[in-house]
C-alpha cells in the first residue's frame, strides 16, 4: 500500500496524520474524549487538531466513559463517524457494556438495520512504572466478543494505515496504541493510504521457526530473530496486525512452512490470544509441528508499580528467546 | 378538558391498542408461544401514547423495558404494520428485527425506533450520540429516551443528563416512575423517590407528570417536545404510574395499593369516562372502538403465529458489517 515518499515520523505523529487526514477528508468524521481538545491528549495524538478542525469536531469530555462510548455509538448509528479516545485501557471497563452489549452487537442484535462504525483508540500496555490500573494488556478482555473489531499495529507506518482503515470501516473497532511504540520512528509515507484489516504482515522472513506477535512484542521478537541469527535459528515473525478477527489464513501457512510457533503477547496467560493462537495452530496444524506450540504472555497477575516487579511479569526479548529455544529443541 | 375530542379518542384507541396488545400477548405467553421473558406496560398506556403522539417518525425514540405498545403504535402509525413488532415477539422472521431481538431488542429506525437494549440505562449514553448527530447537522429532531425508575440507579444516568446539558443536546429524557424496580420500591432504591429532584441538579427543566392522565401527559410532552425542537437542550419528564404486572412469582404489593390503581387510576378507565362525560360519544360507542381495536390486534397475533421462523443459518448473519467469519 505504499505509494508516496516516506519520511521518518514517530508513532504518535503518524497517528496524528491519519487522524487530520480523515478529519479533512469526511464531515462526518469527529473525535472526542478526555483532554484531547487544547491539551491535545495525554499523549500527544490530537495535538493541533483542535486549533484546525474546532471543539464541535474535537471535542473535550468529562470524565464519562461509557457516556463517550454511547455518545461515539448514538451518532455512527445516525452515520457519523466518530474517533473515540479512552485515555488508558484499563478504563475501558468503565465503558464495556457501551463496547460489548451495544458497539458489537448493534449490527446483529437489529438485523443489520444499524451499523456502529466507531474507532475507539485507547494507549495500552505496560513497561513504564505505570502500575495497576495505567499498564494492562486489554486484548483478552475483548476476544470473545463477536462483532468486536481489535486492531494493533506495531509500527509508524501501520499506525497511520491502520488507522484510517480503521475509521473508514463500517464495523466497531478497538484501536490497541501500545505506550511504548509512542515514541518509536519509521518511514511513514506522505498522505492519505489504507493498510488493510484482517491482514497479517510478515515482519521477517524465515524457515525454523515462526513467532506470532501482537504491538511491542513484535519488536521484541524481531531483537530476539537478530539474536538467534547468530546461532543459526532463522525465525519468521509475524506482526498479527488485526487481533480479532485475526488473519489465522497468513498464521497458518507459516506454521506449516516452518513446524514451529511461538505466540508473544504481552497480556495475561490464561484464556488470552496466545491461547487462542495456541489452539488454533494446534488444531490447523498439529501433523506439520515439530514441537507443542509455545506461549510467551505476561504472568497471570495484575501489573505491579515497581519497575524490578513489572518486568519481572512483562515478556520481553528474552523470554521470546527461551520461547523459541524451547520449541527447537 | 384541554384537549379536542378527536385527539382524545386518538389516544384513547392507542391505549387501547397498547392494553389489548399486551393482553393478548401475556395469553400466548402463558399457552407457551412466546419464548425469553415478558415485561408488559399495562397501566402505563397513557404515558406511551402521549409520547408517540410527538414524535415524528425522524425523531429518534429508545424504548424502556416495557415497550411493546410504544413500538407497536410507532410501526403502525408511521408504517401501517403493528403486527411485525407482535411477530418480532413471537420469534419469527416476519418480526422487525428478524427474530433476533425479541421483546427487548426490536428496532426499525424508519420510524424512529432505535431499539431497547435489555441492559437497563445503556441507551442513556447512546441517546446523546444521536441528538449529537442532529446537533451537528443542525436538524430540529428530538432524541427521546424512555427509561424506568430503577435505571436511575445506573451510573449513565448521570453521565448522560450532565453530558446532555453541558452539550445542550436535543434530548427528552421520559422517566415512567411506575414505583419499583422489579421488587424494590422506589423510595428505598434511590435517594429521592421524586427522581426529579436528582435530575434537576444537571440544570434542564425538570417536570413531574401525572403519567395515568393523558390529557396531562399529552400537554407535557408537547411542551417539551416544543422546547428541544427549538434548540433549547434537554428536557425532563417524570411520569408518574404504576404497572399492573406484578412479578413472575405474583403480585408482592399490598392489597389497597392494587385496588387503588387499578380502580380509581387506570388511565383507560379515566380516558373512557372523560370521553362519554365530554362528548357525543355514548358508552356503546366506545365499547366498539374497544372491539375494533382488539379484533385488529387478534389479527396481528394470528399474523405472528402463522409467519414462517428465521432460516437457523441466519444466526450467524450480520455479526460483521461486511465480513463473513468462519465459525
Amino acid at each position: 500500500m505504499t505509494q508516496s515518499p516516506a519520511r521518518t515520523r514517530t508513532f504518535v505523529q503518524a497517528l496524528t496524520e491519519a487522524l487530520d487526514l480523515a478529519l479533512e477528508r469526511d464531515p462526518n468524521v469527529y473525535m472526542l474524549g478526555e483532554d484531547i481538545g487544547e491539551m491535545g491528549g495525554d499523549f500527544g495524538v490530537t495535538r493541533g487538531l483542535w486549533a484546525k478542525y474546532g471543539e464541535t469536531r474535537v471535542r473535550d469530555t468529562p470524565l464519562s466513559e461509557a457516556a463517550i462510548i454511547g455518545t461515539a455509538v448514538g451518532s455512527a448509528m445516525m452515520g457519523m463517524r466518530p474517533v473515540a479516545e479512552i485515555m488508558f485501557a484499563d478504563f475501558l471497563g468503565e465503558c464495556y457494556d457501551q463496547l460489548v452489549n451495544n458497539a458489537a452487537k448493534m449490527h446483529y442484535m437489529f438485523d443489520g438495520q444499524f451499523k456502529a462504525p466507531i474507532v475507539v483508540r485507547t494507549a495500552c500496555g505496560g513497561g513504564f512504572g505505570g502500575g495497576p490500573h495505567h499498564s494492562q494488556s486489554v486484548e483478552g478482555w475483548f476476544l470473545n466478543v463477536p462483532g468486536l473489531v481489535i486492531v494493533a499495529p506495531a509500527t509508524p507506518a501501520d499506525a497511520k494505515g491502520l488507522l484510517l482503515a480503521s475509521i473508514e470501516n463500517d464495523n466497531p473497532i478497538l484501536f490497541l496504541e501500545h505506550k511504548a511504540l509512542y515514541r518509536i520512528k519509521g518511514d511513514v509515507p506522505e498522505g492519505y493510504y489504507t493498510t488493510p484489516l484482517r491482514q497479517a504482515r510478515i515482519a521477517r522472513e524465515g524457515k525454523d521457526v515462526t513467532v506470532v506477535a501482537t504491538m511491542k512484542m513484535v519488536h521484541e521478537a524481531l531483537a530476539a530473530a537478530a539474536e538467534l541469527e547468530k546461532e543459526g535459528i532463522n525465525v519468521e515473525v509475524i506482526d498479527l496486525r488485526t487481533i480479532l478477527p485475526y488473519d489465522a489464513e497468513t498464521v497458518l501457512a507459516s506454521v506449516r512452512k516452518t513446524g514451529r510457533a511461538v505466540v508473544a503477547n504481552e497480556a495475561p496467560r490464561t484464556g488470552g490470544l496466545a491461547s487462542e493462537l495456541s489452539a488454533v495452530i494446534g488444531e490447523a496444524c498439529f501433523r506439520d509441528l515439530k514441537a507443542p506450540v509455545e506461549r510467551v504472555t505476561g504472568l497471570d497477575t495484575p501489573i505491579p508499580f515497581s519497575l524490578v516487579l513489572e518486568k519481572y511479569i512483562l515478556p520481553g526479548k528474552e523470554q521470546v528467546v527461551e520461547g523459541i529455544r524451547r520449541v527447537m529443541k | 378538558m384541554t384537549l379536542d375530542i378527536e385527539t382524545l379518542v386518538d389516544l384513547y384507541r392507542d391505549m387501547w391498542l397498547i392494553r389489548a396488545f399486551e393482553f393478548g400477548l401475556e395469553r400466548e405467553f402463558k399457552k407457551g408461544n412466546v419464548p425469553g421473558m415478558l415485561h408488559t406496560g399495562v397501566g402505563q398506556e397513557a404515558t406511551q401514547a402521549a409520547l408517540a403522539a410527538h414524535l415524528h417518525a425522524t425523531d429518534a425514540f429508545f424504548p424502556d423495558h416495557r415497550c411493546h405498545g410504544i413500538n407497536a403504535l410507532a410501526q403502525e402509525k408511521h408504517q401501517g404494520d403493528g403486527e411485525r413488532i407482535m411477530a418480532e415477539l413471537f420469534g419469527r422472521a416476519t418480526g422487525v428485527s428478524g427474530g433476533k431481538g425479541g421483546s427487548l431488542h426490536s428496532a426499525n429506525p424508519e420510524v424512529g425506533n432505535f431499539g431497547d437494549n435489555a441492559v437497563e440505562g445503556s441507551y442513556m449514553a447512546t441517546v446523546l450520540g444521536v441528538a449529537l448527530a442532529y446537533q451537528m447537522r443542525r436538524q430540529p429532531n428530538v432524541a427521546c429516551c424512555i427509561i424506568g425508575d430503577g435505571t436511575v440507579g445506573r451510573g449513565e444516568f448521570h453521565e448522560s443528563l450532565n453530558m446532555a446539558a453541558i452539550w445542550k443536546l436535543p434530548v427528552l429524557y421520559a422517566l415512567v416512575n411506575n414505583g419499583y424496580a422489579i421488587s424494590m420500591p422506589v423510595g428505598k432504591g434511590h435517594a429521592s423517590a421524586d427522581i426529579v429532584d436528582l435530575a434537576r441538579g444537571y440544570g434542564m427543566p425538570c417536570v413531574v407528570v401525572d403519567g395515568n392522565d393523558i390529557e396531562l401527559a399529552y400537554a407535557e410532552v408537547q411542551k417539551a417536545v416544543d422546547y428541544i425542537r427549538g434548540g433549547n437542550g434537554p428536557y425532563f419528564l417524570e411520569f408518574k404510574t404504576w404497572r399492573w404486572q406484578g412479578l413472575f412469582s405474583g403480585e408482592f404489593r399490598p392489597a389497597e395499593e392494587v385496588r387503588y390503581w387499578k380502580e380509581e387510576r387506570d388511565p383507560l378507565k379515566l380516558a373512557r369516562a372523560k370521553i362519554i362525560e365530554n362528548s357525543a360519544l355514548t358508552a356503546d360507542d366506545v365499547d366498539r372502538i374497544e372491539a375494533e381495536v382488539k379484533a385488529e390486534v387478534e389479527g396481528w397475533i394470528d399474523y405472528a403465529k402463522q409467519s414462517p421462523m428465521p432460516e437457523p443459518a441466519k444466526a450467524t448473519a450480520n455479526v460483521y458489517v461486511g465480513w463473513t467469519v468462519e465459525n
